[in-house]
């Protein structure tokens, strides 16, 4: 074989890679292209479904000010308001929409989305009688919560004490945001 | 090469899961239910398949210097390609299964199948390759899902049939949660990998027989 300069060696393995590269990232925008709008119409679903849980009837997105930075959006209308907040779970954020009336009380809770262990932290989110019992306890909560541990009101998920927390950082930093509104 | 020797390297003797051991992490991880493990197979099934003819068709092009860049550049875009269709086309598959999609990328048995097999043969033997080596992996995480269901659930073909919440054969009260956990996910393993070794042994005995 022929022996190939140093300089002509680099040229030709770096316009391999520059070419396979090319081609894959055409690929992938072709892809994220075709499934974007897909995609987003998902997202947009679940908040709104999510919205719809905690505020019936639903509302439209306002300007809020925020100090915890937990919060992520809010919904108003005439009965009360539905907070977006972002608070860490036990592995990573836990994505969830808490409806608040007008008075300042809790009206529920409904989880977007999470990374918690399926089984434990998860039951939070689950559609089951535990998910639903642990969520319902939220509801008509004024000022702030807190799990039993920490001298609050809330029986916390078995064996998931820190996901269980971090849902009560979330309803608490709605409450505060909500306060700051009215 | 053969396919029927590729076959049964694939489901029994070199079986992705319980005898190279390779992507101990999803596996332990999704293997809590039916479509969990039947979505995170197919899906690796499928990026095996074409990252194996991707590679094998270049094979010749890629310095071997620069090799590994150029798989894992191929396998990444293939995974991505595969998460953004299961987001958009299968939502509640790529919820449940949430990280280890991306996860697939650095899934050392995809790299292992290129590295072991598809640079060195042609594309339908990469191709069948991947198909066999996929259906291990998914057979395996199957097995696993059925006995961590039943066990950990009590309930079977969880998020697939009966409107997702599965048929259930044990009482709520009774099963086992930590089945579900990531230590249930080693006993199960441990057991899986001594079922197949035991049927390994029993066809290679068999054969024995036959000859005497």
């Amino acid at each position: 074989m022929k022996q190939e300069t140093m300089p002509r060696f680099i040229l030709r393995i770096s316009l391999t890679l520059l070419l396979i590269t090319s081609v894959m990232a055409a690929a992938l925008a072709i892809t994220n292209y075709v499934t974007k709008p897909r995609i987003e119409q998902h997202t947009q679903a679940k908040i709104l479904e999510a919205v719809e849980t905690v505020l019936p009837g639903g509302g439209a997105e306002i300007p809020f000010s925020d100090a915890t930075g937990l919060v992520d959006k809010v919904y108003a209308s005439d009965t009360g308001y539905a907070v977006q907040v972002q608070p860490n779970g036990f592995d990573g954020a836990i994505t969830m929409m808490v409806g608040i009336d007008k008075t300042g009380k809790v009206l529920g809770i409904s989880v977007i989305s999470h990374t918690e262990t399926a089984g434990l932290g998860a039951v939070a989110a689950a559609d089951t009688s535990a998910g639903s019992q642990f969520r319902q306890q939220f509801v008509g909560a004024v000022g702030s919560v807190a799990v039993f541990k920490d001298g609050g009101q809330i029986d916390a998920i078995t064996g998931a004490t820190i996901t269980s927390r971090g849902i009560c950082d979330g309803v608490n930093a709605a409450l505060t945001c909500v306060a700051g509104l009215s | 090469m053969n396919f029927k020797k590729q076959l049964k390297e694939g489901l029994l003797t070199k079986n992705p899961v319980t005898v190279q051991l390779l992507g101990m992490c999803s596996t332990l991880a999704i293997t809590t239910n039916l479509f969990n493990g039947l979505g995170m197979g197919l899906s690796v099934t499928l990026i095996l398949i074409c990252s194996n003819v991707m590679i094998s068709a270049l094979r010749k092009v890629i310095p071997s210097q620069i090799r590994i860049a150029a798989y894992i550049v191929i396998i990444a875009s293939f995974v991505t390609v595969v998460d953004l269709c299961l987001q958009a086309f299968l939502p509640a598959l790529s919820d449940s299964l949430g990280v280890f999609i991306p996860l697939i990328v650095v899934n050392c048995m995809i790299l292992g199948r290129a590295e072991a097999f598809a640079a060195k043969n042609g594309v339908l033997a990469s191709a069948a390759d991947g198909l066999c080596q996929g259906m291990g992996y998914t057979v395996a995480l199957v097995a696993m899902c059925i006995i961590r269901e039943l066990l950990g659930a009590g309930t079977f073909g969880g998020g697939l049939l009966n409107n997702g919440e599965g048929f259930r054969i044990i009482p709520a009260q009774y099963p086992a949660m930590q089945l579900l956990m990531p230590v249930g996910g080693f006993l199960t393993l441990g057991f899986v990998i001594a079922g197949s070794q035991w049927l390994i042994k029993r066809i290679e005995k068999r054969k024995g027989g036959a000859k005497v």
